[in-house]
């Protein structure tokens, strides 16, 4: 008997412990953005002092200015609909003047559950066929956005382009 | 699987042993004398998990109740059960939730105990089938966002209520019972479990499972409990002597 109970301690030893107490999986994607030459489609164009501000931001801060950088990933808000971007190109440069085109997002947010320790995330739907829609800025200044195409309507991943911008 | 199937084999080895036993019989060799035979107790032992009954008092988001059953069928071996009832709120940084449900537990116990005169005491091994039934409420869960760009949100409020939920598991118990006075036993049992199969919910998942427990950290579930319980003796039984001979002494 002393030896049925070693084998069960053995066994049960044997069985490795993981602990899932810290969020490591897939959270809230971003919509990711990329840049590419209207002149030559297949290839990645940078942008140039690309800044990028988002209506309804917390303490209305921009997302950022990027440069010399093709992906851009943008947070969708996970509490409305739609969420409308400013994309002014060459805002910070001397040579040329700053132009300012609206994009806006329109989609379906939805719930999901990932695990205890993330608990639930946001994954979005991009509305067909109206999902992305361009403009021009409030006081027109022409387009810079020359095309768009949407790649992929679910939003679920950082690890693909969801939305191409050819300019 | 595999070790599921190791376990039972592990089982099935203890039975083969005790049916060795037997053969150190020899009829011949027992004598008429003043030796008067033991007889030792059969019957039924019904009870009251208290580790479960007093939690309920002292823990908030508790309440559980377990009924312990086992009926001796042989010297050494008992079908034992367990039938029980369990509420539990779990407050986790992004979740929060109540699983209520009710399960059974049905197995063997075998006791190692080498018992003098009319003690009446149980060192046992054995294993349970469980099965659990149950249903979850998410009360309230906080959105995981790492860009919170449009601020964080506040946690969510849901009331979400999946139903029909249900688990199987097996267990290993490690359990001991001892006899306080006349038929009153007090004792109690580790238990180690292994889920094999459950129905999840779309869009949550299984974190505690009635009966079984939580069932994050690690691959098993581990149990406790301290049960008091009254045996009703149904009848008796006449243990038919070991006797040592020289020729099985040697070994």
């Amino acid at each position: 008997m002393k030896k049925i109970l070693l084998l069960l301690l053995v066994t049960l030893s044997l069985s490795s412990c993981e602990k899932d107490d810290v969020c490591t999986e897939d959270t809230t994607p971003r919509l990711i953005v990329n840049f590419y030459d209207i002149s030559n489609p297949a290839t990645l164009k940078n942008v140039v002092s690309l800044k990028v501000k988002g209506d309804g931001a917390y303490n209305n801060l921009d997302l950022g200015t990027f440069n010399g950088v093709s992906t851009i990933k943008l947070p969708l808000n996970p509490s409305t609909t739609s969420t409308l971007y400013h994309f002014t190109l060459n805002s910070a440069s001397t040579s040329s003047s700053p132009n300012e085109d609206i994009i806006v997002f329109n989609y379906a947010a939805k719930t999901a559950y990932v695990s205890r320790a993330c608990g639930f995330r946001t994954i979005f739907e991009l509305t067909n066929p109206y999902g992305v829609v361009y403009s021009d800025a409030t006081a027109p200044d022409t387009f810079w956005i020359q095309n768009l195409t949407v790649e992929t309507t679910s939003i679920t991943t950082e690890n693909e382009t969801h939305v191409k911008i050819y300019f | 699987m595999l070790r599921f199937t190791f376990s039972l084999a592990v089982v099935l080895l203890t039975f083969s042993g005790t049916a060795q036993e037997k053969k150190a019989i020899k009829t011949d060799s027992i004598k008429k004398d003043s030796l008067v035979l033991k007889k030792e107790r059969y019957g039924l032992r019904l009870g009251v998990d208290l580790f479960k009954l007093t939690r309920s008092f002292y823990e908030k988001d508790y309440r559980g109740l377990e009924l312990v059953g086992d009926y001796r069928v042989t010297r050494r071996h008992f079908i034992a059960g367990e039938i029980g009832n369990e509420n539990k709120t779990v407050d986790d940084d992004r979740l929060n939730f109540t699983t209520k449900g009710t399960y059974l537990k049905v197995g063997f116990d075998y006791n190692t105990y080498e018992n003098w005169g009319n003690m009446e005491n149980v060192i046992s091994l054995g294993m349970r089938y469980g099965v659990s039934s149950f249903t979850q409420t998410l009360n309230s869960y906080t959105l995981y966002d790492t860009y919170p760009y449009f601020g964080t949100v506040p946690e969510v409020p849901s009331g979400l209520v999946y139903k029909g939920l249900s688990a199987q598991w097996i267990e290993v118990v490690a359990g001991v019972k001892a006899k306080v006075f006349n038929n009153v036993f007090m004792g109690f049992s580790f238990r180690i479990n292994r889920l094999f199969s459950q129905k999840k919910p779309d869009n949550f998942d299984n974190l505690y499972i009635p009966g079984f427990n939580r069932t994050y950290n690690g691959n098993f579930g581990v149990g406790f409990n301290y049960s008091i319980s009254y045996f009703i003796p149904l009848y008796k039984s006449t243990v038919k002597p070991k006797i040592v001979t020289s020729a099985t002494k040697k070994k």
